[in-house]
């Protein structure tokens, strides 16, 4: 008997093999298509997830992690043969404590399912990637995912207390538990997220949430010059943390017009938030939106709640409507996401604006400028190879602008297998490629026979015995 | 073929449409039978001749919840229409599929029971024909629908050997007449009454077309077979025109729908198509109720709008969730958990439920907590 009869045994027909079924399991939402699996497995539980993996590494079998397959950077495809493993029949979320300000679930769950329970709460988890309709706690963990809230709660890894992971030999493994803090030996729950699947199997998260704000005020500020958008954010960072911090440029402002309309001389955005109490509401706002003034062409602000939410969705949302200035439908939308210290932001999307014209590609340029992390929309047509030459240039141009002014060339996207020459560039570019090769003893350690997302961060041979 | 390439290439795999498609989670999160899956599929088609994309392009119910949270606009729901009509085209649509069109050619009906679909009216008078009472024979099916799916709860699936044998011997379909379900009829019937007598209060006359009243080919169209659903519409258009009908009054949200938007794009089809709920005056009355908002009327009708100036009512984010209906012939266990599943949602209100779709109606009806929309409109109506 073979790994996948083995594997029907006790999974039945949640073993799927029909042709027509393992299609969908070939792309995610970046722009590669992955090989198609030798089967597609749906656990229902963590016990089926660990008798999974023990056969996978009895017959050396490669295994992809799926959960909302949302990831931008081709990290839930299957580079080469093997079998996909989708956790979204794992999808219960198990307990909430709000003493303990923490939420037991499973890695199906989807983010915006999270919000929604939470909501009843009146509490909520912070991490809000664009994704959070399809995304997973899962998935989140596995690429660290951020979003719009990251300048006030930081990202995934700020919010998760522990996690239970099935390794590669099928152990099971409890990193981390319910527990605020805690100081006992490496914090092996820190090393798994952001692994994109390739130490292990996250079978349940243990998340640490928050009481929802009391009360929000959103201002819109409009401006000439990146430079006066970024001495804007940067002045207000010194004296205070906003709730929001969200940059856009004119490309993005026009797709969508419903949501947001800008005076004559706009070529930038920056949606603020402040939040706090009813009696100190006023206060702060007032502070953010003085500070705004002094730069801006323009400020509006506003507490309705449907406003603030129309503004919220517009820019959470913008991804998607930039879709809409597509040239053709053969346009896909590649996007840039790197990070830097707010300080260097102004001189970053200077360049970043300059190389984009010098390599002739279009894009949109927005991002969370309250944690440094520019986003860069860029139109690519997969079928025009040299489109896509130029595409390619960009996104190593503009990493490197990153990494030079300090940063990452990933912020919240993860590697996959789009960045994995850029992974190796920043290290390079910052004299640090033995943290690469520790990167590499440690999936070698957690999987010695490199079964679990093989491919993904490193190249196909990283971790494994030859 | 390029309709489909045109629709489904518009995607950018961002997975939003799964997250609301209620047939994923009713199909264990089997994602072909999800819409990312459907328009996945339908992608690949080109590539791979072997595979059999049925299962996946007909367990769509069609209800467009994909299409109101995709960033990119495509139209998941449609992606399964178009994949049925090349599968019907190439005769690989499921034999149950078959089995249905051709009863409905040959009887004027799904199940060969046009004739007891008029038993409703038994002893009523009708009006002129210029304004037809068009039932379309929807409200009356479901009592057979809801026996069949008792049948099969304890027999098991109808499987395509059944529907074979069946597409072989239709006048096995006289044994049909008698197996509904009792109660649900008598709901379904005084559903009926009450809907014409809401009519005739606000002063409407009509004719009805009686034991002579064809099913609207409803079916036929869902499940793909394009070039026998125009020679069925013409058939329905010429019953219309020889009664000397002008104004086609609708009952329910499919017949409506495909009267109305489909018809006119196969046929000549001169009449003027009305729903009933836009002739009858109302006022508002102090019941509050959780209201089912029907998929395919909320592509057209601001539902929720209307219903709210009726009574009170929990409006909800989302007004494009199935009832599951139309799953029931074809994946009979898709369509239960999504019913369940709806109901549930529903109930956990606390309120009484409302529908307005005898589909929706027979899906959702798991206790007697749940009433067709004429009920209240009735009350609204005569409290004036």
């Amino acid at each position: 008997m073979g790994f996948i009869e083995e594997v029907r045994t006790f999974l039945g027909d949640y073993v799927i093999t029909r042709k027509e079924d393992l299609i969908p399991y070939m792309n995610d939402a970046s722009y590669f298509t992955g090989e198609m699996p030798d089967a597609v497995l749906l656990p229902g539980s963590a016990e089926d997830v660990q008798r999974i993996m023990r056969l996978a590494y009895k017959y050396e079998v490669p295994v992809v992690v799926k959960g909302g397959g949302s990831s931008l950077t081709g990290s839930s495809i299957l580079k080469g043969h093997g079998v996909v493993i989708s956790m979204l029949r794992m999808n219960r979320i198990i307990d909430v404590n709000l003493n303990d300000k923490c939420v037991i679930v499973e890695p199906g769950v989807r983010l915006d399912d999270l919000e929604r329970f939470l909501d009843g709460y009146g509490h909520f988890y912070p991490p809000d990637p664009a994704s959070s309709r399809s995304a997973t706690v899962g998935g989140s963990i596995s690429t660290n995912a951020g979003g719009l809230r990251g300048v006030a709660y930081g990202v995934t890894k700020d919010w998760v207390l522990g996690l239970d992971v099935v390794l590669a030999d099928g152990t099971l493994v409890k990193f981390g538990n319910r527990t605020l803090k805690r100081s006992a030996g490496y914090d092996m729950t820190a090393l798994m997220i952001g692994s994109e699947g390739t130490l292990g199997v996250i079978t349940k998260a243990y998340l640490k949430i928050w009481p929802k704000p009391e009360r929000i005020a959103r201002i819109l500020a409009f401006f000439r010059t990146i430079d006066d958008a970024g001495k804007a954010i940067s002045e207000i960072k010194e004296h205070t943390i906003p709730e929001m911090a969200e940059f856009m440029d004119k490309i993005s402002l026009d797709s969508v017009p419903e949501a947001i309309t800008y005076p004559d001389g706009t070529n930038y955005a920056l949606i603020v938030d402040a939040s706090g109490p009813v009696e100190t509401l006023q206060r702060r706002k007032d502070q953010i939106e003085s500070i705004l003034k002094r730069y801006a062409i323009e400020t509006w602000s506003t507490t309705d709640e449907k406003e603030m939410n129309r503004i919220y969705l517009a820019r959470k949302g913008l991804y998607a409507s930039i879709l809409r200035l597509r040239k053709n439908e053969n346009e896909y939308i590649v996007i840039g996401d790197i990070v830097v210290p707010v300080s260097e932001l102004p001189s970053t999307l200077k360049e970043i604006e300059k190389a984009r014209d010098g390599d002739g590609v279009r894009s949109a340029l927005f991002g969370h400028i309250g944690d440094g992390n520019i986003h860069a929309n860029i139109f690519a047509d997969l079928s025009d190879e040299e489109a896509m030459a130029r595409v390619n240039r960009f996104m190593m141009d503009m990493a490197m602008i990153a990494v030079k002014h300090g940063g990452s060339v990933s912020a919240e996207h993860g590697i996959g297998i789009e960045k994995r020459k850029l992974l190796i560039e920043e290290m390079r570019y910052n004299d640090n490629m033995r943290t690469l090769d520790l990167m590499k003893s440690i999936k070698h350690l957690f999987d010695p026979k490199n079964i679990l997302n093989r491919g993904n961060i490193f190249e196909q041979d990283a971790g494994s015995d030859s | 073929m390029q309709d489909l390439i045109a629709e489904a290439g518009k995607c950018i795999n961002c997975g939003f449409c799964e997250s609301v498609c209620p047939t994923l989670p009713a199909a264990d999160f089997v994602s072909s039978k999800g819409a990312r899956g459907r328009v996945d599929i339908a992608k690949f088609l080109y590539r791979y001749d072997e595979i059999d994309p049925s299962p996946s392009f007909y367990s769509c119910v069609d209800c467009y919840a994909c299409l109101s949270v995709c960033p990119a606009g495509v139209n998941a729901g449609k992606v399964s229409e178009i994949g049925r009509m090349i599968l019907a085209k190439n005769g690989k649509a499921p034999e149950i599929a078959k089995m249905i069109v051709e009863f409905t050619m040959r009887f004027r009906n799904p199940l060969g029971v046009r004739e007891r679909c008029a038993d409703w009216a038994s002893g009523m008078e009708f009006g002129s024909m210029e304004t037809l009472f068009y039932t379309g024979n929807m409200y009356q099916l479901m009592a057979y629908l809801r026996k069949f799916g008792k049948i099969r709860r304890i027999f098991g699936h109808y499987d395509e050997s059944l529907a074979s044998f069946m597409r072989r011997h239709p006048s096995f379909t006289v044994m049909f007449r008698d197996l509904y379900d009792r109660d649900m009829m008598e709901r379904m019937n005084r559903y009926l009454r009450n809907i014409v007598e809401l009519l005739r209060r606000n002063g409407i006359d009509f004719g009805y077309l009686g034991k002579e009243e064809p099913y609207p080919g409803t079916f036929i169209y869902d499940l793909g077979f394009e070039r026998e659903f125009r020679e069925y519409a013409e058939y329905v258009s010429e019953i219309f025109r020889s009664h000397g009908v002008r104004r086609i009054i609708t009952i329910d949200p499919h017949t409506y729908e495909i009267l109305k938007y489909i018809y006119p794009k196969y046929v000549d089809f001169e009449f003027e198509v009305v729903y009933y709920m836009d002739l009858i005056e109302t006022v508002k009355v102090p019941d509050r109720y959780a209201v089912h908002a029907p998929c395919h009327f909320s592509r057209y009708f601001d539902f929720n709008g209307y219903v709210s100036k009726v009574f009170d009512v929990n409006i909800e984010e989302n007004p494009t969730r199935c009832c599951g209906g139309p799953d029931e012939l074809l994946f009979p266990e898709i369509s239960d958990r999504i019913s369940l599943r709806r109901f549930e949602e529903l109930k956990s209100s606390g309120l009484p439920i409302v529908t307005a779709c005898p589909i929706c109606y027979a899906n959702l009806a798991k206790d007697d907590s749940v009433i067709d929309i004429s009920e209240v409109l009735l009350r609204s109506s005569g409290s004036r």
